[in-house]
């Protein structure tokens, strides 16, 4: 089943002045459970390619069907509706409140989708030892390190079970280790609990990692290839 | 949630929250108190008011009141007496006959007001006797005593016993002199009868203008709030007109409203500067966590629910700002209300108005409560730009990359 179909998406900046097409007729589709890749240059699009499949960017042209919803065509306030339920977003520089603990960032999602404090806290322990942060879970991320800190944003783009996960560089900001450790958890929830996820990545060890490595260069698909 | 978010936020900086919370108690104390000092001249001016000059009440004849004349004697003036003199409203009343004239002495001559007084009663009424500097209260000289205010013996540059001429109209209309002497030097605290007026006795008084009355009565109550049940009780057993002190002198009305516009005028400016401390605070804490912001937006949190973290956060410093400079204002004044605030410093200028040189803040309740809704309105306003403007954060912009 497809997660994602985007089709013929095209995304130009300064359409009135000094055109540029940072994404210049991409089409791709990403079945449930991939674990994919998405590399290339800097500048070669594929941030702006994730944050149009994100439905935090709209696309010039072409179209984005999450789940069998085409999210071009929702409003301001249904898409962020729906990027609550359907997508996990993990930043590049962790991006957790620096005011609430590990585990009352796990939780924030649910908390926006209303969930019951019973099935908050279960989902945030059981992600939290699964992540292998339980220890942290009442410290807040300046107690952490890097490598906790993006657990724990893995986990919080988990707790609401969605649909997939979008990862910009998630290792950009690690040291190997905690590179090492991460890709791992990412694999296994991948492996165990059948999780999409989606990266866009410089690091050659994620690269290693994925089951498919689609490659972008000057905002077109260069090469598309699955392990 | 989102209270529970915007509590931890406020205190993410702890040292620029303090900031905002620490003017906010310090603008709402600072208020309090100049609210309450504005009150104590205000009181300071009523009661040397009554208690000196005006008493609460007054009682002349309605045609007086058009032509402030001599035949305009108060009507049925034993049935009054005989009502307040059991009525126990009434702490003193005295009757009094006033003319205008002129005053001379041997280097110089002013107009006055000249009142002839019942001795004992003016005395319980208006405290005369106890604001004697120099001299006797009507007990020495046998004819035609009199008392001058201070400033108006050093205006006449006469002494106790000097010799004096009043002149004035009699009942028929003729003008009349009289010779008196000096027996008593006062200094009220009536600026007004400091100015411009002295006493006789009503006996003398009335013997030389030809009448056997009243023109005035004045009453004074043990307190204000009784002042329109007795005046209602006054109005049903005579015609002659009640007044309020109020009525009588107009500019306690002005000084009223003046004093209302005054602190009303002070309120905005404090609230202004503490408006703009809140913009700015809230606004810095704003652009500071665009990122964060985005972030929120990213993962799914409403427009709406963003501004009203921000708003949140601004309304729980007020709320937690608010209480404490009330208590502090509060406290300030129960304080300075008990022991007084000195202002000997300035006796001299206050003496001028009547004042004394210690005041004693004073504010009613219900200002607590308003001056409360006063910060949260402050601060509602002051929060919204800063929210605002982080709703129109758009999160792409501000995480630049996912």
């Amino acid at each position: 089943m497809n997660v994602i179909e985007a089709t013929h998406l095209v995304k130009t900046y300064n359409p009135d002045t000094i055109p540029v097409k940072a994404v210049n007729d991409i089409s791709l589709e990403i079945k449930e459970g991939e674990f994919t890749a998405i590399v290339g240059p800097s500048g070669s699009g594929k941030t702006t390619l994730l944050n149009m499949v994100g439905g935090l960017d709209t696309p010039t042209e072409g179209n984005v069907i999450v789940n069998g919803v085409e999210i071009n065509q929702l409003s301001p306030s249904e898409l962020t509706d729906f990027r609550m339920h359907n997508i996990g977003f993990v930043f590049q520089s962790y991006n957790l409140i620096p005011v609430m603990t590990a585990k009352e960032n796990i939780e924030f999602i649910m908390l926006l989708q209303k969930a019951d404090k019973k099935h908050r806290d279960e989902r945030a322990d059981d992600l939290m030892e699964k992540m292998g942060i339980s220890e942290t879970s009442r410290r807040r991320p300046a107690e952490l390190s890097g490598g906790q800190q993006q657990r724990v944003a893995v986990a919080r783009a988990l707790a609401s079970k969605p649909k997939f996960i979008l990862a910009d560089e998630p290792t950009a900001n690690l040291d190997s280790q905690s590179t090492e450790s991460l890709l791992d958890i990412m694999a296994k929830m991948n492996a165990e609990e059948n999780v999409t996820f989606i990266f866009s990545t410089h690091d050659q060890r994620v690269i290693d990692k994925a089951k498919r490595v689609i490659t972008i260069v000057d905002g077109k698909i260069a090469s598309d290839e699955t392990k | 949630m989102i209270l529970s978010l915007s509590w931890k936020n406020i205190w993410r900086s702890r040292k620029r929250s303090l900031v905002v919370i620490g003017a906010i108690i310090i603008g709402v104390w600072a208020l309090i108190f100049m609210i309450a000092f504005y009150n104590s001249f205000g009181t300071a001016f009523a009661r040397n008011a009554v208690n000196y000059e005006h008493s609460h009440l007054q009682i002349h004849h309605p045609d007086y009141l058009v032509e402030p004349d001599i035949a305009s004697q108060v009507s049925d003036e034993e049935n009054i007496v005989q009502a307040i003199a059991s009525d126990p409203m009434v702490k003193a009343f005295s009757g009094r006959q006033k003319v205008n004239g002129m005053i001379a002495s041997s280097k110089t001559s002013a107009g006055v007001q000249i009142y002839g007084v019942n001795t004992r009663s003016e005395s319980t009424t208006t405290s005369l006797k106890d604001h004697l500097v120099e001299g006797t209260y009507f007990n020495k000289i046998k004819r035609n005593p009199v008392l001058i205010s201070a400033k108006l013996a050093d205006k006449l540059r006469v002494k106790i016993r000097s010799k004096i001429v009043l002149t004035f109209q009699d009942i028929d209309g003729n003008i009349t002199s009289a010779s008196c002497r000096v027996e008593g030097i006062f200094e009220s605290k009536s600026p007004k009868i400091n100015e411009g007026v002295i006493y006789l006795k009503k006996a003398d008084l009335n013997r030389l203008v030809g009448v056997d009355g009243i023109n005035e009565l004045a009453i004074l109550l043990h307190t204000n709030e009784q002042i329109d049940v007795m005046k209602q009780k006054l109005e049903a057993i005579t015609k002659n007109t009640v007044r309020t002190y109020k009525q009588v002198a107009p500019e306690f009305n002005l000084m009223e409203e003046s004093s209302v516009i005054t602190k009303q005028i002070l309120t905005v400016i404090i609230m202004l500067a503490l408006l703009f401390g809140i913009v700015n605070t809230m606004l810095m804490a704003v652009l500071e966590r665009t990122k964060e912001i985005g972030m929120l937006r990213s993962v799914g949190m409403h427009r709406h629910s963003i501004f009203s973290m921000i708003m949140l956060e601004t309304l729980l410093m007020g709320l937690l700002a608010g209480p404490i400079g009330l208590t502090m204002g509060f406290l300030t004044i129960a304080w300075l209300g008990d022991e007084g605030l000195d202002l000997s410093l300035y006796s001299d200028a206050l003496k001028e108005y009547g004042f004394d040189a210690i005041f004693y803040p004073e504010i009613q309740n219900s200002t607590y409560p308003v001056l409360m809704t006063v910060v949260m309105v402050t601060a509602f306003i002051g929060a919204i730009y800063p929210a605002i403007k982080a709703v129109r954060l758009n999160p792409l912009e501000t995480i630049r990359k996912l």
